[in-house]
């Protein structure tokens, strides 16, 4: 009896321990991630959209009926990444996240210059060697620092009503997402 | 030694498998860690972020989640109607009162995954803030329900379980310095036809 009672506490403590090793593990094996779904519809660097409205089924869920999004996946190590798109929609927002889909840092059309989405992300060292000698068609561009290597870009835009439809469609069409080698 | 055999089994059996669930549960819950309740509206500000704590990273993990930043907006989900019952797609709501500071919000019916409802109709389960009519005090009554109403209608359809999910766009609340004074409107159930 005394064995049993040692058994079930042990069994508990045991249980106790798995939980936490598996809570922390789930970010580490998971293959339904936002970064894996991305990787399974497109390459690096191509702008994806997210929602449902391009056919099939949404890539990421929980968007908000009422927004399209595109989102491209990259990899700083290959060096800095600028996306871009031109913009004339009532309301944009983008996000950078980190490879487990973490939000890093997000900014809207009303942080940028003329409401055009212009943006680089780079690493602090990246931001360092750009900083000695900025390229005459970076200036005007928001920089985002971010100390991670692979991640994922995600613009996010506002479709008020059916008329907006073929408009917010056409600025995440045109939205590029390139990798500039210096 | 078949009776230790058999009692080391137990304790693994016990770990491995509370283990496993507890966790897959408290994965599931709706609520959790790290939540901010105002009336029946809860929001995580801090979900997808890297200050969340390690059950909404593993939920952002498993369920491919790219959550909203702060400087885009914060997303509040209702599951129950302010007299503490579940909301449901079979009933009519009417959802009152006034709104925080945001340059737009957008409202609308949730299934259980938290993606829009489909009604099957080409009008959408989704309301934003240019399109709603205004009281007089500028607060907004939108009805809720499968028939058509007067004024704000969201339509809403089938049956079984429905979530409202109210987002904030550009909104100083998503920093949390603004929560503490914010009000959000009520839902009031309006009548059910089961």
């Amino acid at each position: 009896m005394r064995s049993l009672l040692h058994a079930l506490i042990l069994g508990l403590l045991g249980a106790g321990i798995v939980h936490i090793v598996v809570l922390f593990l789930v970010p580490e094996f998971s293959e339904r991630d936002a970064w894996s779904r991305l990787a399974m519809a497109s390459d690096l660097y191509k702008m994806t959209r997210l929602d449902a409205e391009a056919g099939g089924a949404p890539v990421v869920k929980s968007v908000d009926p009422l927004f399209y999004a595109a989102a491209c996946r990259f990899d700083l190590a290959d060096g800095l990444v600028r996306i871009k798109a031109p913009g004339d929609v009532p309301f944009w927002s983008a996000s950078v996240y980190d490879r487990n889909g973490h939000n890093i840092y997000s900014f809207n059309d009303h942080n940028a210059n003329g409401e055009k989405l212009d943006a680089v992300v780079l690493t602090p060292a990246q931001m360092i060697d750009v900083r000695r000698d900025l390229p005459e068609d970076l200036q005007g561009a928001i920089f985002v620092e971010a100390p991670i290597e692979e991640g994922i870009f995600v613009v996010r835009a506002f479709v008020p009503d059916e008329s907006w439809k073929p408009i917010v469609s056409r600025f995440l069409e045109q939205s590029a997402c390139e990798l500039q080698d210096d | 030694m078949l009776k230790n055999a058999i009692l080391t089994l137990l304790s693994l059996a016990i770990a491995i498998g509370l283990g496993g669930y507890s966790v897959w549960y408290a994965l599931n819950a709706q609520d959790g860690v790290g939540a901010i309740r105002i009336g029946q509206w809860t929001a995580f500000p801090e979900s997808g972020t890297l200050a969340a704590d390690p059950y909404s990273k593993a939920r952002v993990a498993r369920e491919g989640v790219l959550a909203l930043g702060q400087a885009e907006g914060l997303a509040f989900v209702a599951e129950r109607d302010d007299a503490g019952d579940p909301l449901k797609r079979e009933c009519a709501y009417t959802i009152e009162g006034g709104y925080p500071t945001a340059r737009f919000w957008t409202l609308y019916a949730a299934d259980q995954s938290l993606g829009v409802i489909d009604t099957g109709k080409a009008r959408q389960s989704a309301l934003q803030s240019y399109e709603v009519l205004r009281q007089p005090d500028n607060s907004v009554v939108i009805s809720v329900g499968r028939r058509p109403a007067p004024g704000n209608w969201l339509l809403t359809g089938g049956s079984g379980k429905m979530y409202f999910v109210l987002t904030f766009y550009d909104t100083p609340i998503a920093s949390s310095t603004g929560l503490s004074d914010v009000t959000l409107p009520r839902i009031l159930k309006a009548g059910c036809n089961a």
